[in-house]
C-alpha cells in the first residue's frame, strides 16, 4: 500500500518521498445550511441552561428557573387545599411579578450566547464555515428566544395543569393561559432582541449584564414612576403613552388590554391598544434587524 | 501614602471612565435627573418623589455602585492582567483601598449626589427631605461599593451575584420577609435618612445598628478584597 | 545576586497534580525551564513569583518564603505569559506606571531606561492596543526591568515574537545573565533554550526530569545509544570494521549525496568508542574526514526524557 511517489522525477537516487497512506478527503454528502443552523441552535439552547458546559454554568440558570417555579407550587398548593374557584395570581400577571428573575436570566445568559464568541475570537471559526453571518445571528437569537420562552412558559403550563387538575372551569382557564402564552411570546422576542444586541456589542460579560439590567429594569422603573404620577394626577393619557417605552410596561399594557388584570394606566381606546401590540412586534423586529446588521459588519471585517 | 497609591488611583480612574462604561455610568444618573426635571416642570412641588425612592434609591444607586466597583477590579481579575499591578512592593491592601476610593467617588458623584439633586428639584420647599435621601444614599452607596468590590475580588461572577443580591435578596425577598432589613444595605441607609427627615420611612433597625452594620460591611469587604489580592493566584490560560 | 530555592515543592488542584515534589535552585545566570505544554512550567513560575502557594514544600527567595510576601517584588521582575489588557494606555504610560508602583525615585528616567533596553522608545507614545505581539512582549519586558531587578522570571517570552526580535530578546537575556542576574525563562521550544541557556531544568508531567548543563545531562544518559555520522575515505570498509567493536551497536551506510556517503553509527559506550575509533581507522587504513554527533541537541535529550 505504501508505494513511494518519487518527488525527484526519477533522476538519480530518491532523496525525498511522499507516501500515499490511503488518506483521502471527504467527498460524501454534506448537510446543508439548515442542518448547520439547527445544530448551532440546539447547542446554543443547551448552553443557555449550562448544559454541555461546566457544572458551575448550570447553577445560575437552574437556580433562577427553580425560584421562578417556586410561587407556582405555592399557588397550586393553596388552590387545591382551600378550594379557591380561581387562581390567586393570573397566568399573564405571573411574568410581570417575576420580571426581576426573568431580567437576570436574560441578562446573564445572553452574553453566554453572544459575547463569548466575540471575546475569544471564535466567531471567525463559525463564519469560516458555509454559514452566512445572518444565519449565525438568527440561530443565536433563536436559542436565546427558546430559552427565554422555556423560562416564561413553564410556570404558565404548570399553573394551567394545576388549575385544570383542580377542576377550575376548563374553557376559561384554557383561554386565559393561551392569552398569557401569546403575551409571553411577544415579551420574549423583545427581551431576546435587546439583551442579544447589548451582549453582541459588549465584549465584557459583566458589563453586558449590568447594561441589560439597567435598560430593562431601570427603564421599567422610570416608566412605572411616570405612570404612577400620571394616575395620581388624573392625567392617565401620559402614563398610557409612557408605557410604550419599556418592554415590561408594554407587556403590562398589552396584558391590561387583553385580560382583565388590573394594571397602572392601561391603554384605553382601540388605537393606543393596537399601538402597544404594534410596538412590541416592532421592538422584536428592529432589535433582530440590528443584530443582523451587527453580525454582517463583524463578518465583513 | 501607605494606604493610598496614587498610581493605582490614576489607573483605576482611567479604567472607570476611559471606556464605554463611563458613558453608561453617567447615563443612569442622567436619566433620573432628566425625569425629575420633567416631572417637576409638569406637576406641582412634591409630586413624584417615587423617582428618588423607588427608581433612584433601590435601582439606580446599587447599579451605579455595581458598575463602578466591578469596573475598577473586575476586568483586571477576569483576564489576569491585575498581575502587572500587584507584582510590585505595594501592600495589597493599599491596592484594594485605592481601588475602593475611586469606585466610591464614582458612586457618590454618580449615585448619591444625583439623588440629592433630584430630591431638591422635585421638592425645593423641603430641602431636609433631599438631604435625608442624599445621606441615605451616601451610607448605602458606601457599603454597596465595598461589598461589590469584595465580590469582584472573590469571583468572576461578581456582577451576577451582586445583581442577585440587590434584586432578589433586597428587592423581591426584602419586600416579603421584613426581617431581611437586618441583613440588607438598603434599609440601613434608609434608617440613617429617617434620622434626618421624617419623610423617609424608618425600616426599624435602630440608627446605631444601621451605622455599625454599614461600617462593618464596608471595612470588612475592603479588607477582604485586599486579602484576596494578597492571595492572588496566577493561573495559566485555560 | 539572588537565588530562588524550591524545596520538595508540590502543587495540586483537586486531584490533579501540576507540580510533583520538585527541588531545584535557580542561581545567577540564565536558566532555561524546559518542558512540553502542560508540564507545569507556568505553575512553577507562578510559585517562584509568589502568585501561587505550594501545596507542600517551600519556595524561597534568598531564604524568605515568597507566598503573600509583596516586598519580594523589589527583587523580582516578572514577565507573565498573560497579555497586557491595558490597551487604553500608551507603552510609556504603562512602563511609567510600573516604575511608580515600585516607588522609584525617578520613575520617568527608569521608564526611559527600560524602554531603551528593549528598543521600544520610538513606539512608546502609541497606545498598547495598536501594538503587535512582539512589541507587547517587549513592553512587558520593559515593565519587568524598570526597577533593575536581580531576579527576572519570564513565562514563554519568545511566543509570537518574530525571528529578528527573538534574537534581540535572546541577546538581552544573555546579557542580563552575564551581569549576574538570576534569569529564568520557560519554553517548550528546544532551540530557543539551547541558544540562550546552558543551564536547564527539565520538567515533564510536573516532575523534575533533569537538571544541569544540558551537555552534562546528555553524557549522564550513558544507557542510551548515541548517534554519530562518520565520513571517511572508505565508508564501507570502515563500517565493516566498526561493527566488530563491542561499543558499537549498529552501523548503516548513508545514501550517497553529492558524491559523499558517510556511516551512521550507534554507540552504547561513548568513552571506549572515542578511544577506539582513531585506532580502528589507522588499522584498516581509512582516513577519517568528519565525525559529527547527530543528536547532541536538546531535542534528543528532551525526546529521551519525555519518552522515559
Amino acid at each position: 500500500m505504501a508505494d513511494p511517489v518519487p518527488s525527484g522525477g526519477g533522476r538519480g537516487p530518491v532523496s525525498g518521498a511522499i507516501y500515499d497512506l490511503g488518506y483521502r478527503p471527504y467527498d460524501g454528502p454534506r448537510n446543508g445550511l439548515g442542518a448547520i443552523a439547527w445544530a448551532l441552535f440546539v447547542e446554543g439552547f443547551r448552553n443557555a441552561f449550562g448544559l454541555g458546559r461546566s457544572g458551575r454554568s448550570k447553577v445560575l440558570p437552574f437556580l433562577l428557573l427553580g425560584i421562578n417555579l417556586l410561587p407556582v407550587v405555592i399557588i397550586v398548593g393553596v388552590l387545591v387545599f382551600i378550594h379557591l374557584d380561581e387562581l390567586p395570581l393570573g397566568y399573564a400577571a405571573y411574568a410581570s411579578r417575576t420580571q426581576v428573575l426573568l431580567s437576570i436570566f436574560v441578562a446573564a445568559q445572553a452574553p453566554v450566547l453572544f459575547s463569548r464568541d466575540l471575546r475569544h475570537g471564535t466567531i471567525a471559526l463559525y463564519l469560516a464555515r458555509p454559514l452566512p453571518s445572518t444565519a449565525y445571528a438568527v440561530a443565536r437569537w433563536a436559542s436565546l428566544l427558546a430559552a427565554t420562552l422555556v423560562f416564561l412558559l413553564t410556570p404558565i403550563l404548570a399553573l394551567y395543569l394545576g388549575a385544570v387538575l383542580g377542576e377550575l372551569d376548563f374553557g376559561e382557564q384554557t383561554a386565559a393561559a393561551l392569552k398569557a402564552a401569546l403575551l409571553a411570546v411577544l415579551l420574549a422576542t423583545g427581551l431576546t432582541g435587546i439583551s442579544g444586541l447589548i451582549a453582541s456589542v459588549s465584549v465584557r460579560r459583566g458589563f453586558a449584564v449590568v447594561a441589560t439590567i439597567a435598560v430593562l429594569l431601570l427603564g421599567n422603573g422610570v416608566v412605572t414612576a411616570v405612570q404612577g404620577i400620571s394616575e395620581e394626577q388624573s392625567r392617565p393619557r401620559i402614563g398610557e403613552v409612557a408605557g410604550l417605552f419599556s418592554p415590561y410596561s408594554l407587556y403590562r399594557g398589552a396584558m391590561g388590554a387583553l385580560t382583565d388584570e388590573r394594571v397602572l394606566t392601561p391603554p384605553t381606546g382601540g388605537g393606543l391598544q393596537a399601538a402597544y401590540f404594534g410596538v412590541m412586534v416592532a421592538l422584536a423586529l428592529v432589535s433582530l434587524g440590528a443584530l443582523l446588521v451587527r453580525y454582517r459588519r463583524l463578518a465583513g471585517r | 501614602m501607605t494606604v493610598l497609591n496614587p498610581t493605582i488611583l490614576r489607573l483605576s480612574a482611567q479604567a472607570l471612565l476611559g471606556r464605554r462604561r463611563g458613558l453608561v455610568l453617567m447615563l443612569i444618573p442622567g436619566l433620573v435627573l432628566v425625569l425629575a426635571v420633567v416631572v417637576r416642570a409638569l406637576t406641582e412641588e412634591g409630586v413624584g418623589y417615587d423617582i428618588v425612592s423607588e427608581v433612584g434609591y433601590t435601582l439606580a444607586l446599587p447599579i451605579v455602585a455595581l458598575l463602578a466597583a466591578s469596573a475598577v477590579l473586575g476586568p483586571e481579575i477576569d483576564d489576569g492582567s491585575i498581575v502587572y499591578l500587584i507584582a510590585k512592593p505595594v501592600p495589597r491592601h493599599a491596592v484594594a483601598v485605592s481601588k475602593y476610593v475611586v469606585a466610591w467617588l464614582a458612586t457618590v458623584a454618580l449615585g448619591a449626589f444625583p439623588l440629592f439633586l433630584a430630591g431638591v428639584v422635585l421638592d425645593a420647599s423641603e430641602p431636609g427631605r433631599a438631604v435625608a435621601w442624599g445621606f441615605a444614599s451616601l451610607v448605602s452607596g458606601t457599603a454597596y461599593t465595598a461589598l461589590f468590590l469584595g465580590l469582584a475580588a472573590l469571583t468572576r461572577h461578581a456582577v451576577v451575584i451582586g445583581l442577585l443580591y440587590v434584586l432578589l435578596w433586597e428587592g423581591l425577598l426584602g419586600a416579603l420577609l421584613t426581617g431581611i432589613r437586618w441583613l440588607a444595605i438598603g434599609p440601613w441607609g434608609l434608617q440613617v435618612g429617617s434620622a434626618i427627615s421624617d419623610a423617609v420611612d424608618e425600616p426599624g433597625t435602630g440608627l446605631t445598628y444601621a451605622l455599625l452594620a454599614a461600617l462593618v460591611v464596608t471595612a470588612g469587604s475592603v479588607w477582604f478584597a485586599g486579602d484576596r489580592l494578597r492571595s492572588f493566584t496566577l493561573r495559566g490560560d485555560e | 545576586m539572588s537565588t530562588i530555592e524550591l524545596e520538595a515543592v508540590s502543587r495540586w488542584y483537586g486531584n490533579v497534580v501540576a507540580v510533583n515534589g520538585i527541588t531545584m535552585s535557580i542561581g545567577p545566570g540564565v536558566t532555561g525551564l524546559l518542558g512540553p505544554n502542560g508540564a507545569g512550567k507556568s505553575t512553577l513560575i507562578a510559585l517562584m513569583s509568589g502568585f501561587l502557594s505550594p501545596s507542600a514544600g517551600s519556595v524561597t527567595l534568598d531564604g524568605t518564603a515568597l507566598w503573600r510576601h509583596t516586598e519580594a517584588y523589589r527583587t523580582i521582575g516578572l514577565v507573565p505569559e498573560r497579555e497586557i489588557s491595558f490597551d487604553y494606555l500608551t507603552g510609556r504610560q504603562f512602563v511609567l506606571a510600573n516604575a511608580e508602583l515600585h516607588g522609584l525615585p525617578d520613575p520617568g528616567a527608569a521608564a526611559q531606561r527600560a524602554l531603551e533596553i528593549v528598543d521600544m522608545v520610538e513606539p512608546a507614545a502609541r497606545r498598547i492596543g495598536t501594538y503587535s505581539k512582539g512589541m507587547r512582549q517587549r513592553v512587558k519586558l520593559a515593565s519587568a526591568l524598570v526597577h533593575d531587578p536581580s531576579v527576572l522570571l519570564l513565562d514563554e517570552p519568545f511566543n509570537g515574537v518574530d525571528p529578528r526580535q527573538r534574537l534581540h530578546l535572546m541577546a538581552l537575556l544573555q546579557r542580563f545573565g552575564a551581569e549576574g542576574r538570576t534569569v529564568l525563562f520557560s519554553s517548550h521550544i528546544l532551540e530557543e533554550v539551547e541558544q540562550v541557556a546552558r543551564q536547564i531544568e527539565v520538567v515533564v508531567s510536573g516532575r523534575h526530569a533533569a537538571s544541569g548543563d544540558f551537555g552534562e545531562i546528555r553524557r549522564l544518559m550513558t544507557d542510551r545509544p548515541v548517534q554519530y555520522v562518520v565520513v571517511s575515505s572508505d565508508d564501507r570498509r570502515l563500517a565493516s570494521a566498526l561493527i566488530g567493536e563491542p561499543s558499537v551497536v549498529a552501523v548503516a551506510l548513508r545514501p550517497e549525496i553529492g558524491g559523499r556517503r558517510g556511516v551512521d553509527v550507534s554507540v552504547s559506550d561513548l568513552g571506549s568508542f572515542a578511544v577506539q575509533l582513531p585506532r580502528l581507522a589507522r588499522d584498516c587504513g581509512v582516513r577519517l574526514l568528519e565525525l559529527t554527533p547527530t543528536d547532541e541537541s536538546l531535542e534528543s535529550v528532551f525526546a529521551y526524557l519525555v519518552g522515559r
